[in-house]
C-alpha cells in the first residue's frame, strides 16, 4: 500500500496537533506550556505549508508559514520571559498554584 | 427644504444635548435658558415640517453594505409624532426650569431629555428599520437615566434597570424583525418589507411580525410587559410626562401602526393584538382602581389607553388608534404636568396624605380637572372623540367579547379618574399640607396643554386628509372633523359608553366616603403584585442569579480544564459537521 506523500504529511500534522493538545491538558508547569505551544505551531506551520501546496499557491503557504514563524518566535520568548517573573515572584511555576482566575 | 427641516428636527436636539452636557453646573441658568431655546427650536422645526409632509424618502445615505441606507421618509404619521415629541417635549423642558429648580447635576438631566426628543423623531421619520431599531434604543438609553435621574435612590436605579432590562426583551423582537427583512429581501427599507409581503415565505413573515409585537408589548408596556411602567415613575415628573406618557410608550404602538398593512393577513396578529390590548387596558385599569400613589395612578391609566390604542390597530381602526394616541399624548400630558404641580407643591405622592389641595392651588386644580375628564371620555375634549371612535371601530369590525372587556375599562376609567381628583384637590384636607400655586413657567405649559385638550380633536379633519394623502400603505378614509362629529354623535354606541362612565362615575360617587380610608382594600394586594407578574418578574430575576451561581463552579481558573472545554466544542463542531455532510 502506497501512502500519497501530501496525506504522510496531513497524518504527521495531525499527530503533531494531538501530541500538543494532549501536553496542555496534562501540563501544569509553565516551561512546559510553553514548548507545547511550540509543538502545536509547529503543527500549524506544516499544515501551512500543506495548504499552499495543496491549492497549488505554494509560495503563499511557505510566506505565511515564515511570517507565522517569526510571529511565533516573539511569542515565545515573551512567554519565557513571563515564566521567569512568575518564578521570581511567586516562587513556583505550577499553573494550580498560581491561578487566581478561580469563579 | 424637506431634507433641510428633517435634519433639524434631529440636529437641533443632538447638538444641544451635546453643548448641553459641557454646561456647568454652576450656571443653572445658562442651562435652563438653552435647553428651553433647543427645545423650542425643536419644536418650532417640527411644527414647519407640517406642509412638507410626504410619502417620498428625501434622506436616503448609503452607509455601506451591512448597514443598508439610512433614509428618512416624513410622511403623515412620522410627522405627527415628531411634533407630538418635539413640541411635548419643549413644554416638559420649559415646565423643568421650575420644577428643577436647585437641582443638581441639570447638564446631565437636560442633556438626555433633549438626546431623548432627537431620538424620538428619528424612530418615527426613519424609513429603514435598523436605523429605527437604533434611534429605538437610543430613546430606551434615555428613558433607563432619567428615570434613574436621582442616583443615589434605590427605588430610581431598581425601576431604571428593570425598564431598561424590559424593553431591552422587546428590542430583541425588532432587531430579529430587521434582520430577518435583510436576509430574504436584501433591503431594510419599510416601504420594501410591506411591498413584498406577498413574496415572502409565510413562516419568516409571521416571525417578524410576532417579534414586532413583541418589542411593541414591551415598550408600550402592554401585556406581559406592563411591570415596568409604574416602576418608572420614580423619575422626575417632566419626564414621566415626556416619556412614559406622551412619546416613547407610543413607539409601541406606533410600529404597530406603521407595519399594519405588512402583518394583517398574518393569522393570528391581528387577534393577538385586539387580546393584548384589551388584557393590559383590564387589569391595568383594575390596578389603577385602588392605586395610592398619584403618579402610579397616572401609569396605570396610561398602559390601560395605550391598551386602547393597541386593541384599535387589532379590530383595524387605524387612525382611530392615531387619534387617541394624539389626544393621549396631550391630556395625558397635561395630568402628568399637573400631577408634577401637586407633587412639588405637596412633597408627598400618596394621595391618601393629600385633599383639599384644590382651594390652594385653583390654576391647577382647573387644568387637573379638564385632563381628568378628557381621560374619562367626556364630551367635548378630545379624550372623548378619539376614544368613542375607537370603541365604534371595536363594536363595528372587532369580537363583541372584547368590547365589552373594553366598555368596562371605559366605566372603570371614570371610576379611577374622578377618584384620582376626588382625593387630591377635594373632600377634606387629612393633613395641612403647606401648598402653594406653581410658578409661571409651570403655568405656561399646563395652560398651553389644556388649550390643547379643547382643541386637538378638532384637527381630526385635516389629519386624517394628510394620512391619507401621505401614506401609501394604508387605507386611510378621509373624513373631515363635521363627519367624525356626526358619526360619533349618531351612534348608538356612543351612548351606551357615556352610560357606563356615567355608571363608574355613580358608583365611585356613592362610595367617596371611603376612598380615603387607609384600610387595605381585598384587592389592594393583586393590584400591588400586577396579577402575578411581579412574582414572576422576581422569579425571572432570581433564576438568573442562581443560574449564575451554579455555572460559576465551571470556572476553575485551571488551564488544563479549559483547554479541555475547547477541544470537546470544537469536536463537537467537527462531529456536527461530518455528521451534517
Amino acid at each position: 500500500m502506497t501512502l500519497d506523500p501530501l496525506n504522510a504529511v496531513l497524518i504527521g500534522v495531525i499527530l503533531l496537533l494531538a501530541v500538543g493538545f494532549y501536553g496542555l491538558l496534562i501540563t501544569r508547569n509553565l516551561i512546559k506550556i510553553v514548548l507545547v505551544l511550540q509543538i502545536l505551531v509547529k503543527a500549524v506551520v506544516i499544515a501551512l505549508v500543506l495548504a499552499g501546496k495543496a491549492s497549488g499557491q505554494p509560495g503563499l503557504g511557505q510566506s505565511i508559514a515564515a511570517t507565522v514563524i517569526v510571529a511565533d518566535t516573539i511569542v515565545a520568548v515573551v512567554a519565557l520571559a513571563l515564566a521567569v517573573q512568575v518564578r521570581i515572584r511567586f516562587g513556583t511555576l505550577d499553573l494550580s498554584k498560581i491561578s487566581s482566575l478561580r469563579g | 427644504m424637506t431634507a433641510i427641516l428633517v435634519s433639524l428636527v434631529i440636529g437641533i436636539p443632538w447638538i444641544g444635548a451635546l453643548i448641553l452636557w459641557r454646561t456647568s453646573d454652576e450656571a443653572p441658568r445658562l442651562q435652563h435658558t438653552l435647553a428651553v431655546a433647543f427645545s423650542i427650536a425643536a419644536g418650532l422645526s417640527s411644527l414647519a415640517l407640517l406642509p412638507y409632509a410626504t410619502s417620498n424618502t428625501v434622506i436616503d445615505i448609503p452607509m455601506g453594505s451591512v448597514f443598508g441606507n439610512l433614509t428618512f421618509t416624513p410622511d403623515g404619521l412620522a410627522v405627527t409624532l415628531t411634533i407630538i415629541a418635539c413640541v411635548i417635549g419643549s413644554l416638559a423642558v420649559i415646565f423643568s426650569v421650575d420644577y428643577m429648580k436647585g437641582e443638581a447635576q441639570l447638564s446631565r438631566y437636560y442633556a438626555f431629555v433633549l438626546l431623548f426628543i432627537g431620538a424620538m423623531a428619528g424612530l418615527v421619520l426613519s424609513g429603514s428599520i435598523l436605523f429605527m431599531f437604533f434611534f429605538w434604543e437610543i430613546t430606551a438609553l434615555c428613558s433607563y437615566a432619567l428615570i434613574s435621574f436621582y442616583n443615589d435612590d434605590p427605588k430610581a436605579v431598581a425601576g431604571g434597570i428593570k425598564a431598561l432590562i424590559i424593553t431591552q426583551v422587546g428590542g430583541v423582537g425588532l432587531l430579529a424583525g430587521a434582520l430577518i427583512t435583510y436576509a430574504t429581501l436584501g433591503s431594510y427599507q419599510i416601504s420594501d418589507l410591506i411591498n413584498n409581503t406577498e413574496s415572502m415565505p409565510a413562516n419568516l413573515l409571521g416571525l417578524i411580525a410576532f417579534g414586532f409585537l413583541l418589542a411593541a408589548a414591551a415598550k408600550s408596556a402592554q401585556f406581559p410587559f406592563h411591570t415596568w411602567l409604574p416602576d418608572a415613575m420614580e423619575a422626575p415628573t417632566p419626564i414621566s410626562a415626556l416619556i412614559h406618557a406622551a412619546t416613547m410608550v407610543n413607539a409601541g404602538v406606533y410600529l404597530l401602526a406603521r407595519f399594519y398593512p405588512a402583518f394583517v393577513h398574518v393569522p393570528g396578529w391581528a387577534l393577538s393584538v385586539t387580546i393584548v390590548g384589551l388584557i393590559s387596558a383590564l387589569i391595568t385599569a383594575f390596578m389603577a382602581l385602588t392605586a395610592t400613589d398619584l403618579k402610579r395612578a397616572l401609569a396605570y391609566s396610561t398602559v390601560s389607553q395605550l391598551g386602547y390604542m393597541v386593541y384599535a390597530i387589532g379590530v383595524g381602526g387605524f387612525f382611530a388608534s392615531q387619534f387617541h394616541l394624539l389626544s393621549h399624548a396631550v391630556f395625558k400630558a397635561l395630568l402628568f404636568l399637573a400631577a408634577g404641580a401637586v407633587i412639588h407643591a405637596a412633597g408627598t405622592r400618596d394621595m391618601r396624605r393629600m385633599g383639599a389641595l384644590g382651594r390652594q392651588m385653583p390654576f391647577v386644580r382647573n387644568v387637573f380637572i379638564l385632563g381628568a375628564l378628557a381621560l374619562m371620555g367626556l364630551p367635548i375634549l378630545n379624550g372623548f372623540w378619539s376614544k368613542e371612535l375607537i370603541l365604534e371601530m371595536g363594536l363595528t369590525h372587532g369580537p363583541l367579547w372584547a368590547y365589552v372587556g373594553m366598555l368596562l375599562v371605559a366605566g372603570m376609567t371614570a371610576f379611577y379618574t374622578l377618584r384620582m381628583t376626588w382625593l387630591v384637590f377635594f373632600g377634606k384636607a387629612r393633613e395641612a399640607l403647606h401648598v402653594h400655586e406653581t410658578g409661571i413657567a409651570m403655568k405656561i405649559s399646563l395652560g398651553l396643554l389644556a388649550i390643547g385638550t379643547f382643541t386637538t380633536w378638532l384637527l381630526a379633519g385635516p389629519f386624517s386628509h394628510m394620512l391619507q394623502q401621505t401614506l401609501v400603505f394604508h387605507s386611510v378614509t378621509e373624513l373631515t372633523t363635521l363627519e367624525l362629529v356626526e358619526e360619533i354623535l349618531f351612534t348608538p354606541a356612543t351612548y351606551g359608553a357615556l352610560a357606563v362612565v356615567t355608571l363608574g362615575l355613580g358608583i365611585f360617587w356613592l362610595g367617596r366616603k371611603q376612598a380615603a380610608v387607609g384600610k387595605e382594600a381585598r384587592f389592594d394586594i393583586l393590584s400591588r403584585e400586577s396579577f402575578g407578574f411581579e412574582w414572576l418578574n422576581r422569579q425571572v430575576t432570581s433564576l438568573t442569579l442562581q443560574a449564575g451561581s451554579a455555572l460559576q463552579k465551571t470556572q476553575t481558573g485551571k488551564l488544563n480544564w479549559n483547554v479541555m472545554g475547547i477541544l470537546g466544542a470544537l469536536l463537537a463542531v467537527l462531529a456536527f459537521l461530518l455528521w451534517s455532510a
